[in-house]
């Protein structure tokens, strides 16, 4: 599960596709814009990385579900 | 025994002690007939062959599918004597058996299901597009499992998934799905989605899923739900309780996370327009500073000329107030001996020697006469 500090997959996506539409807009600044470039390219990258390496966690439950009650 | 005297209630209990010890549990296969519920509570009807006929007796909530008159069934079922003094079998499990009796209970309970609005598009919930915490239901040891995770893993990383293993085929597999099912809605943090999963197999054991209580189940989940059971031509009414439905366990894991490739291509594809659109951003602002520039200059251009002209028109003016222009328009410029410039206050009288500047020579001349003007 991703904690507070480490964003998960689908919100560094969402950050990224936040910062394409920053390039979008009318009110432009050069320099910001290459910051927002930046960090735009150093956060594809990373999403890059994570896909390439993540992998999944398998935990089988160690509870019986054969009795009443023995899902709890 | 034939000194004993028994009331009529220790006989049939004796007669039912004797059936119990002797036949716990019996599974008869027979044909429904005269089928009918009593208070919407008791469950009544005969099963039959051709040489013969038993009744039977049931409570609503044990029956997971409708039945109706005509069905083949296979009932689990205790023998014993009514208080009445009638043979019946009271059932534990009934389950349709054979193609035509599957076929029809399953309609039926379609049908019904259908009316109560279980299977309502708008019922449904979307499921999260990239889930982190999934619940699985399914049969470690089978096959569909193994699909279903080397599918997951192939396309998407990162996903925790709990697993509940349980039976998914026989008597028990509905109450342990039911069970499991229940965990998951149960727990502080929920997962995201419940992923219930089973491979091929026959009608019958696919017949699971087609049950009344866990369909019901399935649609009351609090936590999505996605159902891939079988193959892609089987549909199980567990299926449409979902909120998603797979056709195979393999489609569940697909309709689960996107694939990493495609998400892969989709970011490559934006960083190449992150840098597209900077190269744009920067060409329109060389070109928005080239244009300033050009302005610029022109307005300094034409600055210059201005101050160029007011400049000559200045010198003109000068020039016409220069003493050398005025003397060679024939004026004179007098002056006394000590080289003052004679003017209205200058006291001139006879007999002053002054000096006469002319363009062209200087004079010097006395004065003879001074006539005031």
């Amino acid at each position: 599960m991703s904690t507070k500090s480490e964003p998960t997959l689908q919100e560094q996506l969402a950050q990224l596709d936040t910062l394409i539409a920053w390039f979008d807009r009318d009110d432009f600044d050069l320099d910001e814009a290459l910051q927002k470039f930046e960090a735009g390219v150093k956060l594809a990258e990373t999403i890059k990385d994570r896909l390439a390496t993540l992998e999944n966690k398998i935990t089988v439950l160690k509870e019986r579900f054969g009795q009443p009650g023995g899902g709890h | 025994m034939l000194e004993t005297v028994l009331s009529v209630s220790d006989c049939i209990a004796l007669v039912n002690q004797t059936l119990e010890f002797a036949y716990p549990a019996v599974v008869v296969e027979g044909e429904v007939a005269s089928f009918k519920v009593s208070k919407q509570k008791y469950v009544f009807f005969d099963l039959k062959d051709q040489q013969g006929v038993l009744s039977c007796f049931t409570m609503i909530y044990q029956l997971r599918q409708p039945l109706e008159d005509g069905m083949t069934v296979r009932v689990v079922a205790q023998p014993r004597l009514t208080a009445w003094g009638k043979f019946s079998l009271t059932i534990r499990t009934i389950q349709p058996v054979g193609e035509g009796s599957i076929k029809r209970s399953f309609e039926l309970l379609k049908a019904k299901l259908t009316e109560e609005g279980l299977f309502d598009s708008q019922r449904k919930r979307p499921l999260p597009v990239m889930p982190s915490r999934i619940g699985l239901i399914a049969s470690v040891e089978s096959a569909g499992y193994s699909d279903f995770l080397k599918i997951l893993g192939n396309r998407w990383g990162g996903v925790e998934v709990v697993v509940a293993d349980v039976l998914v085929q026989g008597a028990e597999a509905s109450q342990q799905i039911m069970h499991a099912l229940s965990h998951f809605n149960e727990q502080p943090v929920p997962v995201e989605v419940v992923v219930i999963i089973r491979g091929g197999g026959s009608a019958e054991d696919l017949a699971v899923f087609n049950e009344e209580p866990l369909v019901r189940a399935v649609a009351a989940s609090r936590i999505p739900t996605l159902v891939g059971v079988g193959h892609e031509i089987d549909t199980s009414l567990c299926d449409q309780a979902a909120d998603v439905r797979a056709a195979t366990p393999s489609n569940a894991a697909q309709l689960l996370v996107p694939d990493r490739q495609a998400v892969l291509s989709d970011v490559a594809h934006k960083q190449r327009y992150l840098m597209e659109r900077l190269e744009q951003r920067e060409r329109t602002v060389r070109t928005l500073v080239d244009a300033t520039a050009v302005t610029l200059l022109d307005a300094m251009q034409r600055a210059l000329r201005a101050r160029q002209k007011e400049v000559v028109y200045a010198v003109g003016i000068l020039k016409q107030l220069d003493p050398k222009t005025v003397l060679r328009r024939g004026y004179a410029l007098v002056r006394t001996r000590q080289g003052t410039v004679v003017n209205r206050e200058t006291p001139v009288t006879a007999g002053d020697q002054l000096t006469v500047e002319l363009n062209h020579a200087i004079l010097e001349v006395g004065v003879q006469h001074v006539n005031k003007k």
